[in-house]
């Protein structure tokens, strides 16, 4: 008997792992995983890598003569007299870009002539260099305050903090709340991805067999509680391969990347890509850590113990889809099709759009009332303790919570195997609850 | 012997009673032909048969013993409510049923390859389900039920779907599986098909089974000693003598060449002397005794049954 269930699991793999769509959606996933975090990044580089540019200053003002600084972009040159013939000149002996700096009594006016393109980046590179120059000339002119001693003086003042959790047994360990904060609302969301991708799947798959009318006849050979498990643990493997694929892919593409251009991921590159408004990086994630000690890098960022996080990750990722999953089936097997479903997934689904709603919420205050009763509840505690325990849980508590998600994951095959037994078999009219009641004392 | 026993099955859905206190038994090598109007419980005995419900009450004996759940790789079963995946290729989804009958899958290859073939559907093998005909899909659902070559079988209207010819094949091939040995259970509406190729009856209505036994037994049974005469000439004298003598003339047809007479023989009088009186008035062409067919017996019987108040002890 127990090969008829290997038999219905690799049917619902194989099936599933052979469709276009699953190949497609594989594939391209990681491309644009990676597209996302890469193509930041390039543009960055690619702005920096802009062509060199010659800059010819007209300085009336004489402040920023010979001031300027070079560097590998921009090239600065002086020359005085008139403005209007040395525009008419500059051009052709192959300067990008006049700068004029006009003087007045309130301080300090340029205009840049161009002819082409401007280059991007030049002006405000240019207005960089200006402020420091004036700063520094009023400083000595006006302060009597020699610029070198100053900038001293503000590397001295800067002031910088570290924050570090006292657990209970009285050991410190620093970390970061923030990436606490962001590593759990990765996690819950990645499990509400997979709950709301693959266990809705389990619901299409009933109820395809179902519409079909092949249940009965795989019934005549299987019973309903092998061809129940054989669904839900081919289509859960489905889920492991595809992000098995998914890692390796993006891993395997982003160290093609890095091998290709080593430079693309320098430290500064990653702080730029945070700085960028709309690219939401953690500005802590390139903090000055040796790259040779990533793991202990890791481990010192979270309250709980790395292992302690993958261990619940595993539990959580099982545990929610096979809830959800069984119920999804439940749901599958009494109704003829899939517009009707949702009047009966509603109570399901809602809790589930519920977490995800207040994944932010627990995640800014992962010790707060609602986030305690979220990682309890056994609908919700998949995503909500995921979301807390980067930050520290107690143990107590996040034991009660896997127990309780347990019993419910019990209490859940039960209820699906009494339903599904019975409406897998029940055509026409949509079961009212009594009648589904009625079902589960049969 | 029989292969089934059905021994006082009662099945429940709610307050519904599907079955009451059904017993029947199947004898071995036969086509059963189960009967019996829509609702009258015959699926849910089906689907007690095929184990894919439990009876509330009673047992199903198979081959002698009470049915285990491993009985069910000798058993094959065509629903009436019959379907296929539709996306999965048709060579791969036969494999898959056969296997799940308890095939191993080289066994289930070279027999699909052999019955796609003599029935000319080797071109199917790798295209989808949903791009077959419905007849092509009724095909590849009849050679997954028989794949495994179960010594029972049970057929659920099995001719609908098919066009004239494909049903031929499909009644040839039920006639060549019992000239093998199998027992097969025919349920059906077409009580043309029953006529032709069932041995036993059983009729369900309301719940209950109400008739079982040898088709011809119970033709004999039900038979209302009706006669059919033709002949030449019938003179008032001839008619005349059949009133005196009780017989009943049911009806009367002549066309160019000879006369046919229905006639209803008295309980105290036999067919030769029907014969007798006609051979002193008339020339006889043909003389012979008129069999209520299936669907005169399914009618009336059902008919009969509803009339009386239903589900009393």
């Amino acid at each position: 008997m127990k090969n008829k269930t290997l038999l219905i699991i690799s049917r619902e793999y194989l099936t599933r792992i052979q469709k276009k769509s699953f190949i497609i959606i594989t594939i391209l996933m990681p491309i644009l995983l990676v597209a996302m975090i890469v193509l930041p990044a390039l543009l960055i580089v690619m702005n920096e890598q802009k062509q060199y540019s010659r800059i010819l200053v007209v300085d009336e003002s004489e402040v920023f003569i010979n001031n300027f600084t070079d560097n590998d972009h921009y090239e600065f040159s002086y020359r005085s007299g008139d403005i209007e013939q040395i525009k008419n000149e500059a051009f052709d002996q192959d300067y990008d870009v006049v700068l004029q700096i006009l003087s007045n009594s309130q301080g300090v006016r340029s205009n840049i002539y161009y002819r082409k393109n401007l280059p991007s980046g030049l002006q405000s590179e240019v207005e960089n260099q200006m402020d420091d120059i004036f700063f520094n000339q009023l400083l000595k002119d006006s302060l009597h305050i020699d610029p070198t001693r100053f900038e001293d003086m503000q590397k001295l003042a800067k002031a910088e903090s570290t924050t570090i959790q006292i657990d209970e047994k009285g050991a410190e360990k620093e970390h970061d709340a923030e990436v606490n904060q962001i590593f759990g609302m990765m996690c819950g969301i990645i499990i509400y991805f997979i709950i709301i991708l693959f266990a809705s799947q389990v619901l299409r798959g009933v109820l395809e067999e179902k519409s079909n009318r092949i249940v009965e006849v795989l019934l005549s050979s299987v019973k309903p509680t092998q061809l129940l498990v054989g669904k839900i643990v081919g289509i859960a493997m489905v889920g492991l391969t595809q992000l098995v694929i998914w890692a390796a892919l993006s891993g395997a593409i982003l160290l093609g990347i890095q091998l290709a251009a080593p430079d693309l991921f320098r430290p500064d590159t990653m702080e730029t890509i945070a700085e960028t408004p709309g690219v939401n990086l953690p500005n802590t994630a390139s903090i000055d850590v040796a790259p040779d000690n990533i793991f202990t890098m890791i481990q010192n960022y979270f309250a709980v113990s790395f292992g302690v996080i993958i261990v619940s990750f595993v539990f959580f990722f099982i545990v929610g889809y096979l809830i959800y999953s069984t119920l999804y089936a439940a749901t599958g097997s009494v109704v003829d099709n899939e517009s009707d479903s949702q009047q009966y997934t509603m109570p399901i689904t809602i809790p589930l759009i519920l977490a995800i709603v207040f994944v932010p919420s627990i995640a800014t205050n992962p010790d707060g009332t609602l986030a305690f009763w979220l990682s309890m509840i056994p609908l919700t505690s998949p995503i909500a303790m995921m979301v807390r325990l980067p930050s520290g849980v107690h143990a107590w508590e996040l034991l009660l919570s896997m127990g309780l998600a347990l019993a419910f994951l019990i209490f859940c095959i039960w209820f699906a195997a009494k339903i599904y037994r019975i409406g897998i078999m029940t055509y026409g009219k949509k079961p009212s609850w009594k009648t589904i009641f009625r079902w589960l004392r049969m | 012997m029989n292969i089934i026993d059905v021994q006082d099955i009662t099945k429940c859905y709610g307050d519904f009673k599907a079955l009451d206190s059904v017993s029947l038994s199947v004898p071995q090598g036969c086509v059963f032909g189960l009967l019996g109007p829509n609702g009258a419980g015959k699926t849910t005995l089906i689907r007690i048969l095929m184990r894919i419900s439990a009876p509330d009450k009673g047992q199903v004996l198979f081959k002698g013993h009470p049915m285990v759940a491993d009985d069910v790789y000798d058993m094959g079963y065509l629903p009436e409510e019959r379907g296929l995946y539709k996306k999965m290729k048709t060579g791969e989804q036969a494999m898959y049923l056969a296997r799940l009958k308890g095939l191993d899958r080289q066994e289930a290859y070279t027999r699909l390859r052999e019955k796609f073939e003599q029935f000319g559907m080797m071109d199917w093998w790798n295209k989808p389900v949903e791009e077959l005909s419905k007849g092509m899909q009724q095909k590849v659902q009849f050679i997954t039920t028989i794949l495994h070559k179960p010594s029972f079988l049970i057929l659920d209207e099995p001719f609908s779907g098919f066009d004239p010819i494909n049903a031929n094949l499909l009644k040839e091939e039920v006639l060549k599986l019992k000239e093998e040995g199998t027992t097969i259970v025919l349920s059906t509406h077409n009580m043309a098909s029953v006529e032709e190729i069932c041995d036993h009856i059983a009729l369900i209505n309301r719940s209950r089974k109400i008739l079982e036994g040898d088709i011809f037994e119970v033709k004999n049974r039900f038979k209302k000693n009706l006669f059919s005469v033709e002949t030449t000439d019938v003179s008032n004298t001839l008619l005349h003598q059949l009133e005196n003598q009780q017989y009943q003339v049911c009806s009367q047809h002549t066309n160019k060449f000879y006369t046919r007479l229905e006639i209803k023989i008295p309980d105290t009088r036999t067919s030769n002397d029907l014969l007798q009186l006609f051979m002193q008035y008339a020339e006889i062409h043909a003389f012979n005794e008129i069999m209520p067919t299936m669907n005169e017996i399914f009618i009336e019987q059902v008919e009969r049954a509803n009339q009386q108040p239903s589900h009393e002890e």
